[in-house]
């Protein structure tokens, strides 16, 4: 009847399966629950046994993960879900206790062959985790709501000025009071900052934004110097934030000796930084697949047909802003009082940049694809180090040496060219060619 | 008046020097199936965009919409997606759709106005923003075994072959449920086969979804078999309104289709 033929769906031939609740969470439930097991039992067990133990408990939870998945034809809610596939669900599983077991994994004393830099990756991984929540909001405004901006730093100001208000000035270090005053701020002054967009679009959005960057600018130099003067605002020492003593029952929260818990040191940072980020990258992919979301995406590719639908353009163009401002805010406090001060310097039009190398080597289109770019830009100078002092032969380029710095750009630069030349959707893109191969390679072998 | 849906009068539209439109009357009955037909140029599109909201008339313009059981409403005082709102769906000629997205995102686009999901809600994914999405798509469902479009749901809109492009953007208005389905041309570059499945889908929208058809259409064979009543418009005016058959008889659409030279041998 119809001139084209039906592609033939993928599961069109599986048979009909289901898998009882109790199937569907048991894979999460122990990649959520083996990893503290793990960590606890820090001495008594050899440090390869608990590298083997690992490894099998990543295998098992990606195989249960992968065999109770719903098969045949879904309903509407089973479609719904965020981890539909088997392969989406095993690599969700793993992911999950890929990010609980990292820190555990991190904090031992464990040390690798040829000084690989081991002590360093923690800290990367917690600027990563910084840089992927502002980059993801940054990509959801830029990349998928196509609204060019780069007032990004100019909201991680804001949120510094945030915190240095609520969090240092009137709280004495409580972040978690400026966190959500950031987010309302965020999104406030977020909204303001996008009505340029109404009017402009492309370039000219793009300097209009930009404008704004140095309005905020001159509003935090201000800021900084009415009330800390040029050294900056102290986030750390008596700022550092803290676990409120009527929370200390909580599992794994040990006072220190003067009974405060200061959330101070890697180990710390990373369990109040990794589900921040994961809620809130979690929160925009939620924005983007419902009914909001969608109308940014069609607001980003044809706006007139976005109004005939019944999308108020101007709204949702705001309303974008107003998200992502309120997100990129929120990691400004969280990198405030990570990095523990901020001085005058510390915002600058180069960062900015970096953003924009993140989320364009990240994927576009895609917001985890921000992961990949913080990824990228943090531990390749982390590498770049370690192959100059250590790596045979490389380390005995002295012209490598020399110019640490101008090389580490160069050929940063130089795999920015070459990603975008072969792979435009980015590491996203790249990361999701892997996962289809890895998952086709596995369906073929068996069932 | 109760049984039109849609009354404009005297709407002129210009560019520059050119009058896209000049002064055109018309009245759409509640439940017909309306043409809007002529060569191209005539200002068919223009008329459209005018009603819909795209582009401004000129002063002393109306055009009134009169949904069933409300009161009239001016267009003129509305903006595009207000309109959209108010129940006039519109489908465009060289395709509205979003390439990128896949025809599931781009049939829920057709529902916007009908989910209340606020950004928070659908951030956090709550129960009832679950429960909506889940309602858009039921209401997606029938649009999807209507029209045949089961086997592409996943797939890009951008990858698809043109005819089957035309039937998403269809599909999108009428998962609007709109009371006026307002179609740019909907059967242009398409097969024999697949025009006659058009016309059975527009059928369908008309007689068993309650919408009334706008139809803009260049070819006068198929207007001519589905139409209740054609109006003609030839380089911005109208020149010719009425039945099919007495279109077909009407000297001045024969010329303004065939050339004036044609109609006088």
């Amino acid at each position: 009847m119809t001139a084209v033929e039906n592609p033939a769906p993928q599961q069109e031939d599986s048979p009909t399966y289901r898998p009882s609740t109790i199937q569907r969470l048991l894979p999460f439930a122990v990649a959520a629950v083996v990893p503290f097991i793990l960590g606890s039992t820090t001495e008594n067990v050899n440090f390869w046994w608990k590298a083997l133990i690992t490894v099998v408990v990543l295998a098992v939870v990606a195989r249960m993960a992968w065999v109770w998945t719903p098969r045949g034809e879904l309903t509407h809610r089973e479609d719904m879900r965020l981890w539909r596939t088997p392969s989406d669900r095993s690599w969700a599983a793993v992911t999950t206790f890929g990010l609980l077991v990292l820190p555990f994994i991190l904090a031992s004393d464990f040390t690798p062959p040829m000084d690989f830099p081991w002590a360093t990756w923690f800290a990367v991984v917690n600027l990563v985790l910084i840089f992927a929540m502002g980059a993801a909001a940054f990509n959801l405004l830029v990349g998928y709501s196509g609204q060019i901006s780069l007032a990004h730093v100019a909201f991680l100001a804001l949120g510094s000025i945030v915190g240095g208000i609520v969090g240092v000035q009137w709280s004495g270090g409580n972040m978690w009071v400026a966190l959500p005053a950031a987010a309302l701020a965020g999104a406030v002054v977020g909204a303001i900052s996008g009505l340029p967009a109404l009017r402009l679009k492309h370039l000219y959005l793009l300097l209009a934004t930009f404008g704004f960057h140095f309005v905020m600018m001159l509003v935090w130099r201000e800021y900084l110097q009415e009330y800390f003067g040029f050294v900056g605002i102290r986030f750390k020492g008596e700022n550092s934030p803290r676990i409120a003593s009527w929370l200390h029952w909580l599992p794994g929260i040990d006072p220190d000796d003067n009974g405060e818990f200061i959330i101070t040191g890697q180990f710390r940072w990373y369990w109040v930084l990794m589900p921040i980020t994961v809620l809130s990258i979690l929160f925009m992919v939620n924005v983007v697949r419902t009914r909001e979301g969608r109308a940014f995406a069609a607001v980003r590719d044809r706006d007139v047909s976005a109004s005939l639908l019944g999308i108020n353009v101007a709204r949702s163009k705001l309303l974008a802003f107003a998200l992502s401002s309120a997100v990129v805010s929120m990691s400004g406090v969280l990198a405030s009082f990570y990095i523990g001060s901020r001085g005058e310097d510390s915002f600058n039009v180069q960062t900015v940049l970096n953003y924009a190398i993140i989320i364009v080597v990240g994927g576009f289109s895609s917001i985890q694809g921000a992961i990949f770019g913080s990824a990228f830009f943090w531990f390749l100078p982390e590498w770049f180090k370690w192959a100059r002092e250590e790596l045979w032969i490389v380390r005995d380029i002295d012209f490598l040496s020399d110019y640490p710095s101008e090389i580490d750009l160069a050929i940063k630069g130089f795999l920015v060219v070459i990603i975008l030349m072969f792979k435009p959707d980015g590491l996203a893109g790249l990361w999701k060619d892997v996962k289809g191969w890895i998952g086709r390679s596995l369906a073929r072998r068996g069932p | 008046m109760s049984d039109e849906i849609l009354s404009f009068e005297n709407l002129t539209v210009q560019f520059g020097g050119v009058r896209a439109c000049d002064a055109i009357d018309g009245h759409v009955k509640r439940g017909s199936l309306f043409a809007l037909i002529g060569p191209n140029g005539a200002g068919k599109t223009t008329l459209v965009n005018a009603i819909s909201g795209v582009y401004k008339p000129l002063p002393g313009a109306q055009v009134q919409f009169h949904p069933a059981g409300k009161p009239t409403e001016d267009l003129l005082s509305y903006r595009p997606f207000q309109i959209a709102r108010l129940g006039v769906a519109r489908t465009f000629q060289n395709l509205g759709l979003f390439m990128g997205e896949n025809v599931l995102t781009n049939l829920l686009l057709g529902r916007y106005i009908h989910e209340h999901t606020r950004l928070i809600e659908g951030g956090l994914f709550t129960r009832r923003a679950v429960k909506r999405e889940l309602a858009a798509r039921q209401a997606i469902e029938r649009v999807v075994d209507l029209l045949d479009l089961g086997a592409f749901k996943r797939e890009p809109v951008g990858d698809l072959p043109y005819g089957v492009q035309k039937r998403v953007e269809f599909g999108r208005v009428l998962a609007m449920e709109p009371e006026l389905l307002m179609l740019d041309e909907p059967m242009a570059g398409m097969s024999v086969d697949e025009k006659q499945d058009m016309i059975r889908y527009i059928y369908a929208a008309q007689d068993e979804l309650d919408m009334t058809v706008f139809l803009i259409e260049h070819d006068m064979s198929v207007v001519m078999s589905i139409a209740d009543h054609v109006m003609v418009l030839d380089f911005g005016q109208k020149i010719a309104e009425g039945t099919p058959a007495e279109m077909q008889q009407d000297e001045r659409v024969i010329a303004a289709y065939l050339g004036t030279e044609m109609a006088e041998n």
